[in-house]
């Protein structure tokens, strides 16, 4: 399986467009991880995960033949894989918040409007507490138009470098950045709100 | 919260337009000094800044998941099955 010389993933697509099995099996290898790992942002469990990952290589290897070789293949496939999870989640839709509601909020002239909630950042070094802000993260993405929770998901989980991001789904930089922004802000603020309700918090554990 | 009027940095502009350069580092040193003169002196900014990057902090942690073990194996025999041939 390992090579001398890492075959790039043009190589591998070349290959598998002529018809190599091995090739094929090379690519799931060299993928399977990261495309379950997109699929379980969208859709927040691994059995519909692992099904995602599935239907994704099977489409990679019906549609093989029309990706364009002058592209990235990984821009080409992790949109496959996003849309693959797409449509799964579209069986089960999760209702989407309002951003706008959780951004933060300013007097008329600007200024913060003083510190609203505890500081919760220490909570973070606390391994239960963590754990429980973690949990809270993935359910408050979840719930991000997917436009915000693809980019914070991709950049801020999977930790994809923001170019490729960008390239996969299509945005300018510049749209990027800003919908990370947001989506950040947003997710700040529902941890913010739940270290503001601690009895609350440790009730749901 | 009252501001000495130092600057035209608000919190607003800060939190909303300049943050993520600011964290990202990519920023101009002479504008990212007065940013840091803006927190410097801004207790609410000083506490959005550390749940901001707190967030990040949680953020990355949500990675670490167990890839099912098989995967890679349930994923060629479901192609094998549906694609008709013996990849």
């Amino acid at each position: 399986m390992v090579n001398e010389q890492e075959p790039t993933d043009l190589d591998l697509v070349r290959r598998i467009k002529a018809g190599d099995e091995a090739a094929f099996e090379e690519m799931v290898q060299r993928y399977h991880a990261r495309v379950y790992s997109i699929a379980y942002g969208v859709l927040r469990n691994s059995e519909d995960a692992e099904e995602a990952t599935q239907d994704t290589f099977l489409t990679l290897y019906r549609k093989i033949g029309t990706f364009d070789e002058s592209k990235k293949f990984f821009s080409w496939f992790y949109r496959v894989a996003l849309n693959q999870a797409y449509s799964r989640a579209r069986r089960r839709p999760t209702p989407t918040v309002n951003i706008d509601e959780y951004l933060p909020r300013f007097s008329s002239d600007g200024h913060l409007a003083g510190p609203d909630v505890p500081d919760w950042s220490a909570g973070v070094e606390d391994q239960a507490s963590a754990r429980e802000l973690v949990e809270r993260a993935g359910e408050f993405i979840a719930q991000l138009p997917p436009a915000y929770r693809d980019v914070i998901w991709m950049y801020d989980v999977e930790e994809i470098p923001a170019a490729d991001i960008a390239d996969t789904l299509e945005i300018s930089i510049p749209a990027f950045k800003s919908r990370l922004h947001r989506a950040r802000l947003y997710v700040r603020q529902r941890l913010s709100e739940i270290s503001r309700a601690p009895e609350k918090a440790e009730a749901a554990v | 919260m009252t501001h000495t009027g130092h600057d035209d940095i608000s919190c607003q502009r800060l939190i909303l337009d300049k943050l993520l350069e600011f964290e990202e580092g990519t920023m101009p040193p002479g504008e990212r000094e007065r940013l840091q003169h803006h927190i410097e002196e801004c207790p609410p900014c000083v506490q959005f800044l550390s749940t901001y990057r707190a967030t990040g902090r949680t953020l990355r942690m949500l990675k670490p998941r167990e890839i099912p073990p098989a995967l890679a194996k349930t994923v060629m025999a479901f192609v094998r099955a549906r694609s008709g041939k013996k990849p």
